[in-house]
C-alpha cells in the first residue's frame, strides 16, 4: 500500500510538463473571457481604440502574414544551410575539423535572443539601410515584391528573415546531422562498392534514407521560428499593417503578444484580443511540433540491424 | 591491359567529371561553416566595442538610475532568478527524468517524453502570458521575482527534464543488471550505480537550462516587471538583464548611456553564455570518456 502510494507520488513529477500544457492552455482560454470577435478577428484591421474601447476592432491577420512570409523564408535558407553544414560535418570534413567547427553552430543557439535582437538593430540595420536593400531594388525590382520602398533604418523583413534564420540554424543542423548519421553504413558501402562517388550515395542512398529526419526538421525549424519573440520584434519595424512589399517593415504574432501587453492592462477587450492570438500562436506552434516529433521519434525507434550503427564517427 | 583498367579504374571522362563534382563539393561545402562564424564573430566584436570603452568596476557595482548608472540591481536580479528558476526546474526535471527512465511503464514513458517535447516548443512569449495570467493575476502574486522566477522555470523545465532522462536511460544496460542481480534494491541501484554515471549529463541539462534561463527575456517581461535595485523579497518586482537591453536598446542615443548601457548588459550575458557552453562541452566530454571507460 505504502509502496504504491510512493509509485503515485513518485510520477507526478514526470507528469508535470503535461500538466504544464493543460495549465497554459486553460489559462488562456480564461484569459479570452470567451469573448467572441466574429469574423473580424481573421481580418486585417487591427485597432485596439484606447480612447473608446467600444469602437475597437482586433483583426490579427495582419501579424499572421508577418510571422508566416519571415518564418518561411527563414526556414528555406536555414534549411539549405544546414543541409550543407550537416554534409560537411558528416561526410566530408577529416573528424577533428568537424569537433573543432561543429560547437560554433551549438553556440549560435546559445545566444540570447535580446543580443540577436540589439546586434540587429544598432550593427546590421545600417548594412541592410543603406546596402543591402537598395541594391536588391536596383537589380530585382522588377520581380513582383522586391519594388521597394526601402526603409532607411534598415529594420523590416529582409533583417528579420536573416536574424531568424541564424537563430534556426542549430535546430535544423542538429537534427539534419542525426538523421544522416542514422543511415546504416553498410548502405554507403554497398553504394560505394558499387562504384559511386560519395556525392552520388549522398544523393541517392542518404537522402532519401534519411528523408524523415529532414522533414522534423522542416516542421520543427518552422515551429522555432514562428514563436521566436524578441530578437524578430527589435528587428521588424512593429507595423500594424499588411506589408507593401517583403522589404518592408512588418509585425508577427509573438511580437505583438509582448509588444502589447502592456497597453492592454486595463482594457479587457484587448487583453482578450490577445489571449485568443496568443490561443492562435500556441496552436500552429502545437500542431507543428506535434508533427514534427512524431518524425523525430519514429527514426529513433527504427530497428537499425547490426552493421547500422554509424554514432562511433564523428 | 591498359585498355582494361582504364574501364575497371574509370578514367573516361565521365568518370572524371563525376569524380570532379564529388571533390568539389568536399572542397566547397565546409566553407558555409563560414556563415556561421562570421555572424558570430562579428557579433562578438562590435558588442565588445560598444561595451567596453566605457566598462568599469562601477559598471558592475553600482545601481541603474533613469538613463545612466551600472548593471548591478540586474545582475543580482538575474543571478537570484536564476538561482530559483534553476533550483525548481531541476528539482522537477531530475526526479521526472528519474521516474521516466528507471520506474515508468513502456507506454508511458513515450507520453511523458512527447509531452515534455512539445512544452520545449512552447514560444516562450505564451509561456509569459500564462505566468501573467495565472500567477500574477488569478492568484495575486503580482509582478515579482517569484512569478517571474517560477515562470520561466515552467519554460527551462524540458531542457532539465530531457537530459536526466536520457541520462538514466542511457547507463549501460550491464551496470544496471549487474547491480539488481546481486540484491540491491531500485532505489540503491540508481543511488549508488546510476547517479554516478549519469551525473556528468544530468549536470549538463542543468547548464544548458540555465545558459537558457539567462537568456530569456519574454518569460519575465510582465512577471518579474522591472526594478533598478536589487530585490529585496520574493514578492518584489525585479530588474534582470534581459530586461534592461530590452527596455533601454532603442531609447535615441543623445538621450543618456542607456544604448551603451544595454550594450554592457549584452557583452555580460554573451560572455556568461560562452562560458556556458565551454562547460557544457567540457562535462560532455568527461561523459562521453566515462561511458566508454565503462567497456575497456
Amino acid at each position: 500500500m505504502l509502496r504504491r502510494l510512493a509509485r503515485w507520488a513518485g510520477s507526478i513529477p514526470a507528469l508535470l510538463p503535461l500538466g504544464f500544457l493543460a495549465a497554459i492552455v486553460l489559462t488562456l482560454v480564461f484569459a479570452t473571457g470567451l469573448e467572441n470577435f466574429g469574423l473580424s478577428f481573421f481580418g486585417t484591421d487591427w485597432n485596439p481604440s484606447t480612447g473608446d474601447p467600444s469602437k475597437a476592432v482586433f483583426g490579427i491577420m495582419t501579424f499572421v502574414v508577418g510571422t508566416l512570409i519571415t518564418s518561411v523564408f527563414a526556414l528555406v535558407f536555414a534549411l539549405g544551410l544546414s543541409l550543407a553544414l550537416a554534409l560537411s560535418i558528416v561526410f566530408y570534413l577529416p573528424p577533428r575539423m568537424s569537433q573543432v567547427l561543429a560547437p560554433f553552430v551549438d553556440l549560435l543557439a546559445g545566444i540570447p535572443s535580446v543580443v540577436y535582437g540589439i546586434w540587429g538593430f544598432w550593427i546590421v540595420a545600417p548594412v541592410f539601410g543603406e546596402t543591402i536593400n537598395p541594391t536588391i531594388v536596383r537589380y530585382l525590382g522588377w520581380i513582383p515584391g522586391l519594388q521597394g520602398p526601402v526603409i532607411a533604418s534598415g529594420v523590416g523583413i529582409p533583417l528579420a528573415i536573416l536574424i531568424l534564420t541564424l537563430m534556426i540554424v542549430p535546430v535544423t543542423t542538429t537534427l539534419i546531422r542525426d538523421s544522416l548519421r542514422a543511415v546504416p553504413q553498410a548502405l554507403d558501402e554497398s553504394g560505394l562498392a558499387l562504384g559511386a562517388t560519395r556525392w552520388e550515395v549522398i544523393r541517392r542512398v542518404d537522402i532519401p534514407y534519411a528523408k524523415r529526419g529532414m522533414w522534423s526538421a522542416v516542421l520543427l525549424g518552422f515551429g522555432r521560428a514562428v514563436g521566436e519573440t524578441v530578437a524578430v520584434f527589435m528587428v521588424i519595424g512593429d507595423a500594424t499593417k499588411l506589408p507593401a512589399s517583403l522589404l518592408d517593415v512588418s509585425y508577427t504574432m509573438p511580437g505583438a503578444l509582448v509588444g502589447q501587453l502592456d497597453s492592454a492592462f486595463i482594457q479587457p477587450n484587448y487583453l482578450h484580443a490577445l489571449a485568443e492570438l496568443a490561443i492562435v500562436l500556441f496552436l500552429i506552434t502545437f500542431v507543428v511540433n506535434f508533427a514534427g516529433r512524431r518524425f523525430v521519434s519514429r527514426i529513433v525507434v527504427r530497428p537499425t540491424g547490426a552493421l547500422s550503427v554509424r554514432g562511433a564517427g564523428p | 591491359m591498359n585498355a582494361t583498367e582504364d574501364s575497371l579504374v574509370g578514367t573516361s571522362a565521365r568518370f572524371r567529371r563525376r569524380r570532379r563534382v564529388d571533390r568539389w563539393l568536399g572542397r566547397l561545402l565546409p566553407f558555409t561553416f563560414l556563415l556561421v562564424i562570421l555572424p558570430l564573430l562579428d557579433m562578438v566584436y562590435w558588442i565588445a566595442t560598444r561595451a567596453l570603452p566605457t566598462f568599469s568596476w562601477a559598471t558592475l557595482t553600482t545601481n541603474p538610475s533613469g538613463t545612466s548608472g551600472g548593471l548591478y540591481g540586474p545582475i543580482v536580479g538575474s543571478a537570484e532568478i536564476l538561482a530559483i528558476s534553476t533550483t525548481i526546474a531541476a528539482a522537477i526535471g531530475i526526479a521526472g527524468g528519474i521516474y521516466t527512465a528507471e520506474f515508468a511503464s513502456e507506454r508511458m514513458a513515450a507520453t511523458v517524453r512527447f509531452t515534455t517535447n512539445l512544452l520545449a516548443g512552447v514560444p516562450s512569449i505564451v509561456v509569459g502570458y500564462f505566468g501573467y495570467f495565472a500567477l500574477v493575476l488569478y492568484f495575486g502574486w503580482g509582478a515579482s521575482l517569484i512569478a517571474g522566477s517560477v515562470t520561466l522555470s515552467i519554460f527551462i523545465l524540458p531542457y532539465v527534464f530531457r537530459s536526466a532522462d536520457l541520462a538514466f536511460a542511457s547507463v549501460p544496460k550491464d551496470l544496471r543488471e549487474a547491480s539488481l542481480g546481486m540484491g540491491s534494491t531500485r532505489v540503491q541501484y540508481i543511488r549508488r550505480v546510476a547517479f554516478p554515471v549519469a551525473l556528468p549529463q544530468v549536470l549538463n541539462g542543468v547548464f544548458l537550462a540555465m545558459a537558457i534561463g539567462l537568456g530569456e527575456t519574454a518569460p519575465l517581461l510582465y512577471t518579474a516587471f522591472w526594478n533598478n535595485f536589487p530585490p529585496t523579497g520574493l514578492n518584489q518586482p525585479v530588474g534582470y538583464l534581459t530586461g534592461l537591453i530590452w527596455n533601454y536598446y532603442d531609447e535615441p542615443l543623445s538621450f543618456g548611456t542607456e544604448v551603451t548601457m544595454a550594450f554592457q548588459a549584452a557583452f555580460i550575458l554573451m560572455v556568461v553564455v560562452i562560458v556556458l557552453n565551454l562547460a557544457i562541452r567540457i562535462i560532455g566530454g568527461i561523459y562521453a570518456r566515462r561511458l566508454r571507460g565503462l567497456y575497456h
